[in-house]
């Protein structure tokens, strides 16, 4: 079936906006000889009576693939999405190019002059598009119990609103009864006795109910497998592994609390901890009569964990003055936070006798015998506190040791300030499936109980979400990333490097075994696929072919002075789209191709450019670490602009044709002085040597970044989602960078030596005078090269061998 | 098909589109400010006035919600609602007189800075909305929202706190008529 023809081209003239700038019946002549089905010039396309007009074509002509020249993607995607789903268009059928805000409104150039810029994205559009490959979401099962591990409370929240809802869940917890869960509270919710009435309720029904298994804490092994089907191994006492499936997993994870650091106080019994000072509480102990000062103190722990520790002190003391009428407490806490408590609270507080004092943080109170002096907020004064009894909150600790164990498995990562998130991928909530890993408790963000309860009910409700839908069939894996199980040599380094948790682990021990993806985590950033060693995984309608396709067509009509620009679809591309709103100019002479992530750019996408003649590559994408949308994307996409310098100047050409540039969504003016200080800098460049044996050594770059071992030795290097600070910048940089610089000078002679003798069998003195190298060099090269056998000696001559390549 | 006319020619369209649709189509000029293809119209500016005479009466609309029917006479450049629209342009102008687009619709208007012109601020917000349209229509969250009422309404966060629903995206400083959103934008980023 020749589906070249199916694809239709509706240009948009935008009112004007674009009509007026760029000579649009001469994109559309331009584009004569391109495969296209249908190809129109539309007033407003987005608008009500376009979309029935572009409906009619698809209907007419049997369109299958449509692009639209006319304004941001991210913003009218969904639009044309929407109004072509009724004639059965899907999202990944439809390509946007922006015309508007890359050529129409951002350069003085000519309109005829536009017009060509216009009709070379079209083109490159198009052969994007022509590669697209059909797509069938896989449907899941979705059977068994909902694995709850971590241990946090908001465990048993989830797996009583699961109960009720008549589906089984199987849950890990320290305590096996409901008041031993009630005495560990206050570990992680110190000062929530209040609650303990809902709470003990709760625990109660979740410990009667059938529905619910309550098994103790193990040592978790392994987690494999994906939505609808996850095995979960623990460890058993006796060094054996028994494994437990699940169809979801709900990760709580409470933040416990450790003593605060009160030993440089002093004091003996009479100053304490609040958990000691609980525990006493709790267990019936006697509260000597007497003055008792709660004092919030760790500022170093931030503002969050300063008002929880005052709410639990002014919850503790709240308790206090209830049983025991003799004690007077006291809260003192700083005055930059704000108690969170209601009139009706501030009222039991007076009939208790509770006092609630501020402190001014500027200046840290000082503790003496008896007396505790600090500065008042309000009038600057310093005043003193009376005390019989010290209390200092507890601090925050890490997760502990079963935590960390557990996060070895799951996309959950530690941020900085000893919090836990669940993948730093920031998204808009179409552009991934639904919800199916499940983080909830404290360690996500110092919280309420109440807080963590509701949290706990919510990640049901989404579990329960799943389970309805695959009753329904509707629960689909979607397709994103595709690993071809024949190419894949199982090194697991995606699973390593990928930030969202979609490459499946294996067991343990079980050997190079081909990936799985779970496609309901992926996100499609695709810093997996520019990894692999193999190739062997691509990102399903978004592949790198697809883009060298769209290069290719792209550099076919730029001229020898232009160059390529790539900008990733948030900092990059937002930033250039806001410099057309603002009136912003740039020359014309740089073409944007927006990508997802600059992540997703293979090395190899880069050096084609190049073999294709490109001048320069100027890469634009958000700030390294803050503001990456998919973790790490930005500073990998830098390694590997890096590999593809070192190689520029091993082949002798200058390292600043490619470059890369870092904005912020809102940074418009940024971007316009980096484009204009980037082709500024080119300006003086010669363009790309035509000549062959430069566009021999531009083959060689290009095979290097195929090579296995290259790719191998670019992904280790690559930073992990886990690591938080970079250790490929700190830790010894110049040997790092020295070793790849020696992998790379091999396998670029291997890649030379190959091209040299593909072309005609050589022996070593003829193969050094071609490639410009002294024969000692290629000597070991050969050697080996011809002991892996993939070059053989076809016989001799003057002493030496002659080199040719083995046929396959 | 729906027939009617707007100035005279003769246009038709579906059940559901409104004017200003219908219009554009037919490559007809009317300006606006809070309409956006992306997102549901909202009504928000006025500036699309048009009068539609329904063989009743003649009465002044905003032609980006009024649907569309048989028989009516659209007019979208007569002397009241050119009037009005000078008027809208006028207002828009003393609110924010710094704004590229408003500077550019009050050239076309011929409206120059009145007595009433806001002094000290160049880019104030107009309420259009199409940045709460936008976040929630097509980024899908809801990270923006009107707050208060009357005269003190403004473009908040939800609880006027940093949104954890934001995704730094920058859609609404894209959509943004007059650059008042950057500064919320940077209220509203976590």
């Amino acid at each position: 079936m020749n589906t070249e023809k199916k694809i239709g081209i509706f240009l948009c003239e935008c009112g004007g906006k674009i009509s007026n700038r760029i000579d649009l019946p001469q994109v559309i002549d331009q584009l004569r000889y391109e495969p296209w089905g249908h190809l129109s010039l539309n007033p407003y396309p987005c608008l009500a009576p376009g979309l029935a007009a572009m409906q009619q074509e698809v209907r007419d002509k049997g369109l299958d693939r449509i692009l639209v020249g006319g304004c941001s993607s991210r913003l009218m995607k969904k639009r044309f999405t929407a109004g072509l789903a009724p004639v059965g268009i899907e999202k990944h059928q439809v390509e946007m190019i922006n015309l508007k805000d890359h050529v129409a409104a951002v350069h003085e150039a000519s309109p005829q002059e536009l017009a060509r810029k216009a009709a070379a994205l079209i083109a490159g559009g198009l052969a994007g598009l022509k590669l697209l490959e059909p797509y069938e979401p896989v449907p899941l099962t979705f059977a068994g119990p909902a694995l709850i591990v971590g241990g946090g409370i908001s465990g048993f929240a989830a797996a009583r609103e699961l109960a009720r809802q008549g589906m089984e869940s199987i849950i890990f917890a320290k305590a096996q009864t409901a008041e031993r869960v009630l005495d560990e509270l206050h570990r992680t919710f110190p000062g929530c006795r209040l609650y303990c009435e809902d709470l003990a309720e709760l625990l109660r029904e979740v410990f009667t109910t059938p529905a619910v298994k309550v098994l103790p804490e193990q040592t978790v092994d392994y987690i494999i497998g994906g939505v609808g089907d996850y095995h979960l191994g623990l460890h058993q006492p006796d060094g054996s592994v028994t494994e437990v499936a699940g169809a979801a997993i709900i990760v709580a994870l409470d933040q416990e609390f450790g003593p605060a650091d009160i030993d440089y106080i002093g004091g003996g019994e009479r100053v304490c901890d609040l958990l000691d000072f609980e525990e006493r509480l709790v267990e019936g102990e006697e509260i000597s009569p007497g003055k008792i000062v709660f004092w919030v103190n760790s500022p170093q722990h931030g503002q969050a964990v300063q008002k929880f520790a005052a709410v639990a002190a002014w919850r503790d003391s709240l308790m206090l003055a209830r049983e025991n009428p003799q004690v007077k407490p006291t809260v003192l806490y700083p005055a930059n936070i704000a108690l969170p408590l209601s009139g009706a609270d501030l009222v039991e507080a007076r009939v208790h006798g509770i006092g609630l004092q501020s402190y001014a943080p500027e200046v840290h109170p000082v503790v003496q015998s008896s007396y505790l002096s600090y500065v008042s907020a309000t009038d600057h004064l310093e005043h003193e506190l009376e005390w019989d009894t010290l209390v200092v909150p507890g601090v925050p600790r890490d997760p502990a040791a079963q935590a960390q164990e557990l996060l070895r498995w799951l996309p959950i990562y530690p941020e900085n300030g000893g919090r836990l998130k669940k993948s730093h991928i920031k998204f808009w909530p179409d552009q991934v499936p639904d919800e199916s890993l499940f983080f909830t408790g404290s360690a996500g963000g110092i919280c309420d109980l109440n807080d963590v309860l509701q949290q706990g009910k919510k990640a049901a409700r989404g579990v329960l979400r799943l389970r309805d839908k695959a009753v329904q069939g509707k629960l689909v894996s979607p397709v994103v990333v595709h690993v071809d199980k024949d190419l894949c040599e199982g090194c697991g380094l995606c699973t390593e490097i990928c930030p969202c948790g979609g490459v499946e682990h294996v067991k343990p021990g079980s050997g190079p075994v081909p990936r799985d993806v779970d496609n309901h985590l992926c996100s499609g950033g695709g810093t997996c696929a520019a990894t692999c060693p193999h190739e062997a995984i691509k990102v399903l309608n978004n592949t790198a072919q697809q883009l060298e396709a769209r290069i290719k067509a792209i550099l076919g009509r730029m001229q020898e002075n232009e160059i390529l620009g790539f900008v990733c679809g948030w900092g990059g591309l937002a930033s250039a789209e806001q410099a057309a709103v603002k009136g912003l100019t740039y020359p014309g002479g740089i073409y944007l191709i927006s990508v997802n992530c600059l992540g997703s750019l293979d090395p190899f996408v880069l050096s084609m450019a190049f073999l294709n003649g490109v001048k320069g590559i100027m890469l634009a994408g958000c700030t390294p670490s803050h503001s990456c949308h998919y973790a790490y994307g930005v500073d990998h996409c830098w390694q590997r602009v890096n590999i593809v310098k070192k190689l520029l100047s091993l082949a002798g050409l200058e390292r600043r044709r490619i470059a890369m540039g870092y904005v912020e969504v809102n940074e418009p003016e940024s971007f316009v002085r980096m484009v204009e200080s980037y082709m500024e800098g080119l300006e003086k460049l010669p363009p790309l040597p035509r000549d062959d044996k430069t566009r021999a050594k531009l083959w060689a770059m290009h095979a290097t970044l195929h090579r296995p071992r290259v790719r191998w030795v670019l992904g280790t290097s690559l930073r992990r989602p886990t690591e938080k600070e970079f250790p490929g910048s700190q830790f010894n940089a110049v040997d790092a960078d020295e070793t790849m610089l020696e992998v790379l000078r091999e396998e670029y002679t291997v890649s030379r030596i190959f091209k040299a003798l593909t072309d005609q069998p050589l022996n070593p003195p003829d193969l050094a005078r071609a490639l410009d190298e002294p024969v000692k060099m290629l000597t070991p090269v050969l050697t080996d090269m011809a002991k892996e056998g993939r070059i053989n000696i076809k016989g001799w001559q003057g002493g030496y061998p002659i080199y040719a390549m083995t046929k396959s | 098909m729906i027939p009617f006319t707007i100035n005279g020619k003769e246009v038709q369209g579906e059940e559901g589109w409104t004017i200003l649709e219908v219009a554009r189509w037919q490559d007809i000029d009317i300006p606006t400010l809070c309409h956006h293809g992306a997102v549901e119209p909202y009504g928000a500016c006025r500036l699309c006035v048009v009068e539609v005479d329904d063989g009743r009466r003649s009465r002044v609309v905003i032609s980006c919600m009024y649907p569309i029917r048989s028989g009516i006479k659209v007019q979208t450049d007569t002397p009241r609602v050119a009037n009005v629209r000078r008027w809208i342009v006028q207002l828009l102008l003393d609110e924010s007189p710094g704004a590229p687009k408003i500077q550019e619709l009050a050239k076309n208007f011929g409206v120059t800075p009145s007595r009433f012109k806001k002094e000290g601020v160049d880019f104030a917000c107009h309420l259009c909305g199409l940045c709460v349209r936008a976040c929630q229509e097509v980024v899908g969250v809801q990270a923006l929202t009107f707050g208060n009422r009357g005269l003190r309404k403004e473009i908040t966060s939800p609880f006027r706190a940093a949104s954890k629903d934001c995704l730094g995206c920058g859609t609404c400083i894209y959509v943004c008529p007059t650059g008042a959103m950057e500064q919320v934008y940077q209220m509203v980023k976590e």
